[in-house]
C-alpha cells in the first residue's frame, strides 16, 4: 500500500482524493433518482449548461462554482419552462438549451483572450487545482442537496412511477419536480472540478446504471451507486496519477468500465445463484416503501411510460 | 448597408467560410427535420460526441477524418444496438454512458499530446476561417451523398418517424432504418468538424428544425423554413462574428456566434407564435400543468398532417 500512500502525498493531490470521494458519493446517489424518472438527458444539458456560467464566473473573478451553481438554476428553470410548451417536444427543448448554454458558454470565453488554456479546465475538469473553499462549497452543497433528496424520498420515488397518482394525493407536481432539477443542477456543480461540464454526466448515470445491474431494489442501489462512483473517482484518479493522463477522463472511462464489466457478469453470476434472490420475488403491497414489491425499480418506470 | 453585408466576402478566406457555413446550414437543416421528427436529439448529441475519438485518432494516424470518425459512428450504434437488447438497461442511460465514455477515450488520447488544449478546442469547436479548398469539396461530397441517400429513403424514414408499427408491418427493416439514419447523422457531423467542431453541430441538426416545427405543419415547409434558418443564422453569424472582431475589437468565435443567432432565432420564433396564440384565443385558468418530465407521452410529429404522402 506503500505507493498509494505515496501517490497521495502531496496535499494538492490529497484535496483531489476529498474531491473525487465527494463527487463520487454525490453523484452516484442522485444518479438513482436520475436513471429512476429516466433524466439522463437533461442531465446532460443541465451539466453543459454550467459551462458558461463557469465561464462568467471567471470573466467576472467570482468563485467559479458559484457562478456555475447559479447560472445553472436559471437554466434549471428555462429547461422545466419550456418543456412546458405544447409545441416544444421536449427532447428538442433540452437539446436547443444543451446547445444554446454550451455556444454562450465558448462565445464568453472567446472574448477573453487566451481563449484555448482555460477551456479544458472546464469542460474535462481539473481535478488537481482544487482549492480548499471548492471542497468546503462542494461538501455543503452536497449535504443540502442529500437532505432535500431525503425529506422528498418518498414522493420523488411515487412521482418516477405514478405520476397521475402523486398529483391525485395533492402533491404539487410541478414543484417536485423543479425541487429534483435544482438537486441534479447543484450534484452536476459539485463535480465540476472533478469530471468537468461533458464529462460530469458520467459520474451521474454509470454508478447507477451499474447498481440497477446488480440489484433490483431501490434500497440497494441508493448503497451500491455511491460507492461505485466513490470507487469510479478514486480509481481514476490514481491511475491519472500513475500514467499521466487527463483525471476526468480517466475517472469517466473507470466508471464506465465497471457498468461493462458488470454488463457481462451480473447475468453469469445470477445464472450461478440459480434461484431468483429473495428481493427479486414479490412482496405483499402497502409494507414499506412504495418501490419494495416493484419488478424492477427501472423497468417499472419505464413500464408505467408506456 | 450592402457593404456591411458584401465587404467581409471580397476576403479568400471569408469566401471559403461562408461557402461552408451555407452548405452546412442546408446539409443540417435537412437531416435535422429527421432528428427533431424522431426524437433523436440526445442520440444525435451522443454521435458528436462518440466520433470525437475517432477525430482524433485519425488526425494522430494522418488517416482521413472522416474514416475515422465514420468508424465510430458505426461503434457507436452497434454498442447502443447491444445494450437496447438489455432489459436492465434504460435507452437513455445506455446512450449517456457511451457518449461520455467514447468521449473520454478522445480526451484522453488528446491530453497525451503537448498541444493538449490547442487540439482539444479545434476538435470541439472548429476554427471555420481556417477552412480550405479541399475541406470545402469534402463538405459538397458529403452534402451530395446525405442528400441522395435522404432522397432515396426519406419517404421510408418520414414513415418510420410516424408510424414505426405501419413501417414495420409493410415489410420495412426498422433496425436498417435507424442504423442508416444514425450513419448519415454521422456524416453530418464529419462534414462539420472542421468548420464548427463536433460539440456545435448538434445545436447546428436541432435548433433550425426545432424553430422551424415552431411554425410549419408540413414536413416539406418544415425542411424548407429549417434549411433557411440554418442559412441565414450561419451567413449572420459569421458576418456578426467578423465585424466585430475586426472593426468592434470583440473577438468572438465565430462557430459559437452562429449558434447564439440560431438560439436566440428560435426564441424569438417561441415568443411571437405564443402571443400570438395568446391573442387568438382567451387565456386558459390554471396553466397547463406545469414541466412535462414524466416518461415521455408518445407524439412524435403531433400537429402534422397524417398522412406520409403528402409530405414527399
Amino acid at each position: 500500500m506503500n505507493w498509494l500512500a505515496d501517490t497521495f502525498a502531496d496535499g494538492f493531490a490529497r484535496r483531489a482524493l476529498v474531491e473525487a470521494v465527494l463527487a463520487g458519493g454525490f453523484c452516484g446517489l442522485v444518479g438513482v433518482y436520475v436513471l429512476l424518472r429516466r433524466l439522463p438527458f437533461l442531465t446532460v444539458a443541465l451539466a453543459h449548461a454550467t459551462f458558461p456560467g463557469a465561464v462568467l464566473a471567471e470573466l467576472l473573478g467570482l468563485n467559479l462554482l458559484v457562478g456555475a451553481g447559479l447560472f445553472g438554476v436559471v437554466v434549471a428553470f428555462a429547461v422545466v419552462g419550456l418543456g412546458a410548451r405544447e409545441r416544444v417536444e421536449e427532447t428538442s427543448a433540452v437539446g436547443v438549451v444543451l446547445a444554446g448554454a454550451f455556444a454562450l458558454g465558448v462565445l464568453l470565453l472567446s472574448v477573453q483572450p487566451g481563449f484555448s488554456r482555460d477551456v479544458s479546465a472546464f469542460l474535462v475538469g481539473s481535478i488537481l487545482t482544487v482549492q480548499q473553499g471548492d471542497l468546503v462549497a462542494t461538501a455543503v452543497t452536497g449535504l443540502l442537496v442529500l437532505g432535500v433528496l431525503a425529506a422528498l424520498h418518498k414522493e420523488l420515488v411515487l412521482g418516477a412511477f405514478d405520476r397521475n397518482g402523486l398529483a391525485a394525493l395533492g402533491y404539487q407536481v410541478a414543484v417536485l419536480d423543479l425541487a429534483l432539477v435544482l438537486c441534479i443542477q447543484l450534484t452536476l456543480v459539485t463535480a465540476l472540478p472533478a469530471v468537468g461540464a461533458m464529462l460530469a454526466v458520467a459520474l451521474v448515470v454509470a454508478p447507477a446504471a451499474t447498481a440497477r445491474l446488480w440489484t433490483d431494489r431501490l434500497g440497494q442501489a441508493m448503497v451500491l451507486a455511491p460507492a461505485l462512483g466513490i470507487a469510479s473517482a478514486v480509481v481514476g484518479l490514481t491511475i491519472s496519477q500513475h500514467v499521466r493522463v487527463a483525471a476526468g477522463a480517466s475517472i469517466v472511462l473507470v466508471a464506465a468500465g465497471l457498468f461493462g464489466g458488470s454488463l457481462l457478469l451480473a447475468p453469469l453470476l445470477r445464472r450461478w445463484a440459480q434461484r431468483p434472490p429473495v428481493a427479486a420475488r414479490s412482496r405483499p403491497s402497502g409494507g414499506g416503501t412504495v418501490t419494495d414489491g416493484g419488478p424492477a425499480t427501472e423497468s417499472g418506470a419505464a413500464a408505467a411510460a408506456r | 448597408m450592402s457593404d456591411l453585408l458584401l465587404e467581409p466576402l471580397r476576403l479568400p478566406y471569408m469566401q471559403r467560410a461562408m461557402a461552408e457555413v451555407l452548405l452546412l446550414g442546408v446539409l443540417t437543416g435537412v437531416v435535422g427535420v429527421f432528428v427533431v421528427l424522431r426524437r433523436l436529439a440526445f442520440m444525435t448529441d451522443a454521435l458528436t460526441h462518440t466520433v470525437f475519438p475517432g477525430v482524433v485518432i485519425a488526425h494522430l494516424a494522418g488517416w482521413s477524418l472522416a474514416a475515422g470518425a465514420l468508424a465510430f459512428g458505426v461503434l457507436t450504434a452497434v454498442l447502443l444496438t447491444i445494450l437496447a437488447a438489455n432489459r436492465r438497461v434504460a435507452s437513455d442511460a445506455a446512450i449517456a454512458i457511451v457518449l461520455t465514455a467514447l468521449f473520454s477515450v478522445g480526451v484522453l488520447l488528446v491530453s497525451r499530446q503537448r498541444s493538449y488544449t490547442s487540439d482539444l478546442t479545434l476538435f470541439l469547436f472548429g476554427r471555420i476561417l481556417t477552412v480550405d479548398r479541399a475541406d470545402l469539396l469534402t463538405t459538397l461530397a458529403l452534402t451530395g451523398v446525405v442528400l441522395t441517400a435522404l432522397a432515396v429513403i426519406g419517404k421510408e424514414l418520414l414513415l418510420r418517424s410516424f408510424d414505426p408499427e405501419g413501417a414495420t408491418a409493410m415489410g420495412y427493416p426498422g433496425v436498417a432504418l435507424d442504423l442508416a439514419l444514425n450513419l448519415l447523422i454521422a456524416l453530418v457531423v464529419v462534414a462539420a468538424v472542421k468548420a464548427v467542431g463536433t460539440v456545435l453541430v448538434v445545436a447546428m441538426l436541432i435548433v433550425p428544425a426545432a424553430s422551424a416545427r415552431l411554425l410549419a405543419g408540413r414536413v416539406a415547409g418544415m425542411t424548407v423554413l429549417a434549411c433557411l434558418f440554418g442559412v441565414l443564422a450561419g451567413w449572420g453569424g459569421l458576418l456578426i462574428s467578423y465585424h466585430l472582431s475586426v472593426s468592434g475589437g470583440v473577438r468572438l468565435a465565430a462557430g459559437a456566434t452562429i449558434v447564439v443567432v440560431l438560439v436566440a432565432g428560435f426564441l424569438a420564433i417561441l415568443a411571437a407564435t405564443a402571443v400570438r396564440r395568446w391573442r387568438s384565443q382567451p387565456p386558459r385558468l390554471g396553466g397547463s400543468g406545469g414541466a412535462k418530465f414524466a416518461p415521455s407521452v408518445d407524439q412524435a410529429g403531433a400537429g402534422f398532417a397524417p398522412s406520409v404522402d403528402q409530405a414527399s
